[in-house]
């Protein structure tokens, strides 16, 4: 038998953690192949439970949960002054521990043939009732064991779990996942630990699923070769991470210390260069040069904007268009390449190609407006006012300093130095102003934009899972 | 061979053609004389990008301050942008795995190998 404990970040009040995919990598490094896997919750208010990961349905289990035990019911729980012990962090939650009784604190999932045991639709959650927070769960598992290095060389395991997308898509995302992981076995462990804390902290692989999707609407249809260049492209991602990380000071990414400050900067130099250029050459191995000159023309848009973006910091907070300009590089250029690479990849029509690309530039753009808009909200689990500190381009930051009212204020307090206070301020005038439903105005009408790239031409099918991920790139802020 | 067939890769780059990419590119001319005639001016410059880009970044040695790092990170995307236009697959690869050697060694913390013997290993490669 073996125990271990897995952890995890939350980002909101209520959250449907879907851990299926960390509970199936757990299984796969284990080598368990036929028995059971227990999981327990640490926490008095995180549940478990396991159901279908529509993001509708999980909209529809926080209503109900927020219908029997409403936030302002009144707790007994919440009365502090007829309470002993109370810790002086100790939060009002009565709602969060009724809440939880609803739920189970604890699961079995069956294993056979080293997989998960899980229905066409099923799959695993933790239930976050009191975030955002760091979480934990018990993990055993027990039964037959066989080396762990056998499971991980199977090239495609039958997939199990099932997305809204559809088997299809979670078998893709599982190659992908696959993939990474037998990229870095066979690294040098200096750079390839550096790079699996990174990768195994999360991250919403959107780069790689926009890749397998493109990569399935053309006549040639691989889904290897699309997860080995999903694959790459998430391990460039990555890659740019990792610099960006020590040009901007960050010190945490993903909820874990970056590589320039767990290891210093000259390790996180070599780490970003390795997987540079091991991401380069797993795309030149697909042998496809039209693939190749993509990517390669968006790693370059990157690196100019990145320069750029560095350079605006002295105009801070900058303005509409010097934003629009960085994006379009430092984001939307991946977005773009991946969804070009993916269709190019499949043998799509050049008008395929191009109305991708477009679609991939907006959804980029939109993306990096609702990322932006993460920043000021206090549930997001990041500090709120992380870019001001930082002094990272913000749209929000820069449509509140172009305010009549706030305006003033604002800029006075970014030509001074930002401490705490002064971050603080500057992140409630951002607020008070009408610049975060600006943003969100305008990200949205750039998925609407996305979207209808989309309608001028055939797509296999797959218009609908592509209108849904552009929607939920904004809807994780609204 | 004519600098001009290399102008417009040149962009943003003006400043360390003037403060020595020039002459690692000429270093690197003799190199490429098997190419094809157009693809010669952009592999040299691929390489001569590379060994440039990877000493404003203080690969293998002291970490460079963050505005050179990133046009050490730009000179290495372009290089990759190059050798995507204008070199066989083969040529792609060895490059790419020089760089890995590189880094990997650095990230070891070993001595690194000189650049200039690897790249030039790696333009045999085709």
């Amino acid at each position: 038998m073996i125990g271990k404990r897995v952890r995890f970040e939350t980002t909101n009040a209520t959250e449907f953690v879907d851990i299926t995919e960390l509970l199936r990598q757990e299984v796969l490094r284990s080598g368990l192949r036929m028995g059971r896997l227990h999981l327990q919750s640490l926490h008095t208010t995180v549940g478990l439970t396991v159901n279908e990961n529509e993001p509708l349905l999980l909209r529809d289990f926080e209503g109900l949960l927020q219908r029997l035990a409403p936030e302002n019911a009144g707790y007994e729980h919440d009365d502090f002054a007829r309470r002993f012990d109370i810790a002086l962090d100790e939060p009002v939650n009565g709602h969060a521990h009724c809440r939880q009784l609803l739920l189970a604190g604890f699961a079995t999932v069956l294993v056979e043939d080293g997989e998960l045991v899980l229905g066409r639709w099923q799959s695993v959650f933790a239930v976050e009732l009191d975030g955002p927070r760091h979480r934990e769960l018990a993990l055993q598992l027990d039964g037959e064991f066989s080396s762990p290095a056998h499971h991980v060389g199977r090239s495609a395991p039958p997939a199990k779990r099932a997305r809204p997308d559809g088997a299809k898509g979670a078998r893709n995302t599982d190659l992908v996942e696959l993939e990474l992981a037998r990229q870095l076995l066979v690294d040098p462990e200096p750079v390839s630990e550096p790079m699996r804390r990174l990768v195994e902290a999360g991250g919403k692989r959107l780069r790689p699923k926009l890749v397998q999707l493109t990569a399935g609407i053309g006549p040639r249809s691989e889904p290897l070769r699309a997860a080995a260049l999903g694959a790459a492209v998430e391990l460039l991602h990555n890659a740019t991470l990792i610099h960006d990380d020590y040009v901007d000071e960050s010190t945490h990414r993903r909820g874990r210390p970056t590589v320039a400050a767990a290891e210093g900067p000259e390790r996180a130099i070599a780490v970003g260069d390795y997987y540079f250029a091991k991401a380069t050459r797993l795309i030149a191995e697909i042998g496809n040069r039209d693939v190749t000159s993509t990517i390669a023309a968006a790693l370059e848009a990157i690196c100019a904007s990145q320069i750029d973006d560095v350079a605006l910091r002295g105009a801070f907070p900058g303005d509409h268009d010097s934003y629009l300009r960085v994006v379009r590089g430092k984001t939307a250029a991946l977005f773009a390449a991946a969804c070009a690479a993916g269709a190019l990849l499949s043998e799509a029509s050049r008008e395929v190609v191009d109305a991708l690309r477009r679609y991939g530039d907006l959804l980029g753009v939109a993306f990096q407006m609702a990322d932006d808009l993460v920043d000021f909200s206090p549930s997001s689990g990041k500090p709120v006012g992380l870019d001001i500190r930082q002094r990272v381009l913000s749209l929000p930051l820069i449509y509140a300093a172009e305010d009549r009212t706030v305006g003033p204020e604002i800029r006075r307090l970014l030509e001074g130095s930002l401490g705490d206070a002064e971050v603080r301020h500057v992140a409630g005038l951002v607020t008070s102003s009408g610049a975060l439903q600006h943003v969100r105005d305008e990200a949205q009408a750039l998925v609407d934009a996305a979207v209808r790239e989309l309608e001028t031409v055939e797509l296999d099918g797959l218009r609908p899972t592509l209108i849904g991920l552009a929607h939920s790139a904004v809807d994780r802020v609204s | 061979m004519s600098v001009h067939a290399i102008d417009r890769e040149l962009d943003r780059l003006e400043s360390l053609w003037e403060d020595g990419l020039s002459d690692t590119y000429r270093a690197y001319l003799e190199a490429v004389a098997g190419y094809e005639p157009t693809a010669q001016p952009k592999l040299a410059l691929a390489a001569a990008l590379i060994e440039i880009g990877v000493r404003l970044q203080g690969l293998g040695g002291r970490a460079a301050a963050p505005p050179t790092l990133l046009m050490g990170d730009l000179c290495l995307a372009r290089s990759s942008r190059l050798l995507a236009d204008a070199a066989p697959q083969a040529v792609q690869v060895a490059f790419a795995r020089a760089i890995e050697e590189l880094s990997a060694a650095a990230a070891a913390g070993r001595a690194v190998p000189p650049t200039r013997g690897l790249l030039l290993d790696a333009l045999e490669a085709r």
